[in-house]
């Protein structure tokens, strides 16, 4: 018995004289002429039983599958990131509250992480201030990828002009430190809130994106699917969607992720230098505003926890948008 | 052929053809005509960043007499009020204002800063030395651990020590700056004693080189640990693409160490590309004394510039914004000269354009 090479079964013809002519007379549909065989006798089913066979397929174990995926990462994220959202059900102490018989505590069973030099449980702060700083990180993250994937489709797409003008727009930004911008637009627009500050944030730090996706879509515009969309009378918005960001979105994804992690890192930086948010939003940047007393006051747990945490989740995060880190060399070396 | 002929063609650095370059005085036309193209871009691009810095700063909510005098502007008249505005150049629309710092600005005087009382020049000249010494020490340290902890990376791929390092270079490029200089502060400053926790020089020390070194030791950690690993990953991986060449191969079939093929041919041909990374990245080591200045009390441009952005001190973030703008134009402008210099194949791109 053979098989095609395409698993389905093979049909050979056998026609009957008599029936042949019949079956060109009276039309009937494809598949049943094929596959009925006490119908039309034209065809005979050789390989009968095809369906009956199953390949098996060894499906990986669970540590298998596993394999090469930032785990870890995930699992330490997730944790911290659960533990922001259902903090209410285990803190021990209001957040907001000044316990002013427990100032600078170190830490203690009371106190699990110890106090500030105000008196705020710092244990209680911690998870209920990392809503506000991943909130911030995810939220200029959005604004980021939004602002430049639109920009460098736009570039991309457009006329060599326009193109060199909008990218020699970008580079000139792009080679102002980022922390001058961000300190000039916050100096310019004052007290900061969550939105304002997001935005400001993914307002400066979205040129890198817009460069590496000018240069995906420079090489994809080229291409037949697009041509075809673009005849079909497509605009540019469905050209985008269904066609450009699905072909980069993989060599973007590392930008993205990391740009999470980056703009958690400036909130804090910002709220350090004191351009932040202001003192009654509790976040983890808030709370290392008050380092530079503590380290007047040497009770390293203010410094050290709170800024821990921080660190943990730029880690993990970055692990997680470490995986998909497109690897650009994968030859072997001549070395 | 045998391998040693084309190893000797393909290895020998043998002399440009004298007679096929123009010499110096030929080109000089279009090195002047080179050079005045720049020129009038930087100038253009100044003006332009001068003209938005300045417009979007009068658009700040916050008086800034407010900052000159504190709260003093609460008991004085409006004459007095219009009278201080008309000497600090606050009066009128923001057109003529711009007009009048401008022709200032090109008479040298930058105007006074409304939070130090002082022309800004003369609050800026001390400090720039600080900031130069301090950025320039983290700028020479960064490339110099860049480049070779780049080539040991490369000459042992993908080895326990290269995963290693890219691990930890990666996790210290992440720490936020400044909670890693506070926390070194704590460590070494606030419980071991061991470095001054703040400050460029102790009092009445300012010549001391001794004494200015132990205050540089833990703002250049933090500038070195923020900034090493992005350009060390960069060299990294132009080596590899690098050490995937065919010459790689032929040399090695020759019998080459290495470390020799590494040091003595890839480093040569990725050397244009760091020399270039090096230029543009002038500014942005630089910025990194914002932080690093901040968290140290170290007195110099960058925390300057934190302090100035955080009281609405305009005349003296001008002159920040506008020194910056100068060190990022001329950087660039360096980088194309040296890549120009260094790699004819960028001239010829240049003479055809």
């Amino acid at each position: 018995m053979s098989t095609g090479v395409s698993g389905g079964p093979e049909i050979s013809r056998e026609p009957t004289r008599s029936e042949s002519s019949e079956s060109l007379n009276e039309p009937c549909p494809p598949e049943l002429s094929m596959v009925k065989k006490e119908q039309v006798d034209a065809f005979t089913v050789v390989g009968a039983g095809y369906k009956s066979h199953e390949i098996r397929v060894k499906r990986p174990g669970l540590l298998r599958s596993l394999y090469g995926k930032p785990v870890f990462s995930i699992m330490i994220l997730s944790v911290i990131v659960l533990g922001c959202l259902f903090s209410e059900s285990f803190i021990n102490h209001d957040p907001t509250q000044f316990y002013l018989a427990h100032l600078s505590e170190p830490p203690n069973g009371e106190f699990f992480f110890g106090t500030d030099s105000l008196g705020r449980d710092i244990y209680s702060i911690i998870w209920r201030g990392g809503r506000i700083s991943i909130f911030v990180g995810l939220f200029s993250a959005c604004v980021a990828t939004l602002v430049g994937v639109t920009y460098g489709c736009v570039a991309g797409m457009a006329s060599k002009v326009v193109d060199d003008g909008m990218m020699r727009a970008v580079e000139m930004m792009q080679s102002i430190p980022f922390l001058l911008t961000v300190l000039l637009i916050v100096s310019i627009t004052g007290k900061q809130n969550i939105a304002s500050i997001s935005l400001v944030i993914g307002g400066a730090s979205w040129f890198g994106l817009a460069r590496i996706v000018r240069g995906e879509v420079r090489q994809i515009r080229g291409s037949e699917y697009v041509l075809a969309a673009r005849c079909m009378g497509a605009n540019f918005p469905h050209i985008m969607r269904k066609h450009l960001i699905p072909n980069f979105v993989s060599a973007i994804m590392f930008v993205v992720i990391s740009s999470v992690s980056l703009s958690m890192s400036m909130e804090s930086t910002l709220s350090f230098l004191g351009f932040g948010l202001p003192p009654d939003v509790l976040s983890w940047g808030g709370m290392l505003a008050l380092a530079d007393r503590a380290l007047l006051l040497n009770t390293w747990w203010v410094i050290v926890v709170p800024g821990l945490f921080l660190v943990v989740t730029l880690l993990c995060v970055t692990g997680v948008g470490n995986h998909f880190r497109r690897e650009t060399n994968k030859r072997p070396s001549n070395l | 052929m045998n391998v040693k002929t084309i190893s000797a063609k393909v290895f020998s650095h043998a002399a440009p053809d004298k007679a096929k370059r123009a010499g110096v005085f030929e080109r000089l036309p279009a090195v002047a005509a080179y050079v005045g193209k720049k020129t009038l871009v930087f100038l253009f691009m100044m003006f332009v960043l001068s003209v938005i810095v300045f417009y979007v700063s009068r658009l700040t909510p916050g008086d800034p007499l407010e900052a000159f005098y504190g709260g003093a502007t609460q008991s004085m008249t409006v004459e007095e009020l219009d009278a201080a505005r008309a000497r600090l150049g606050l009066d009128g629309p923001v057109t003529r204002q711009y007009l009048k710092w401008a022709g200032n600005v090109l008479q040298g005087d930058f105007g006074m800063s409304l939070r130090h009382k002082r022309p800004v020049l003369s609050v800026v000249r001390p400090l720039i030395g600080n900031t130069l010494i301090l950025g320039g020490a983290a700028y020479v340290l960064v490339f110099l651990l860049a480049v070779i902890l780049a080539l040991f990376c490369a000459r042992f791929e993908d080895s326990l020590a290269d995963r290693l390092i890219c691990k930890i270079g990666a996790a210290a490029y992440y720490i936020p700056a400044f909670w890693l200089g506070v926390v070194l502060v704590l460590l070494f400053s606030v419980n071991l004693k061991w470095l001054p926790s703040s400050g460029a020089y102790d009092i009445g020390k300012a010549k001391d080189i001794a004494n200015r070194a132990r205050h540089m030791v833990l703002p250049l950690v933090v500038m070195v640990a923020s900034h090493l690993w992005y350009y060390a990953y960069m060299i990294r991986n132009k080596l590899l693409d690098e050490v995937r060449r065919d010459y790689v191969l032929l040399a090695r079939s020759k019998g080459l160490g290495k470390t020799r093929i590494l040091l003595a041919h890839c480093l040569r041909n990725v050397l244009p590309t760091i020399v270039n990374i090096m230029a543009i990245s002038i500014p942005h080591v630089l910025s990194g004394t914002y932080i690093a200045e901040s968290v140290f009390n170290y007195p110099g441009i960058g925390s300057l510039a934190v302090s100035s952005a955080k009281y609405h001190d305009y005349n003296l973030l001008m002159l920040m914004v506008l020194l910056t703008g100068v060190l990022v134009i001329v950087s660039s402008l360096l980088a194309q000269a040296i890549n120009e210099a260094i790699d004819p194949r960028m001239k010829t791109r240049m003479e055809l354009d």
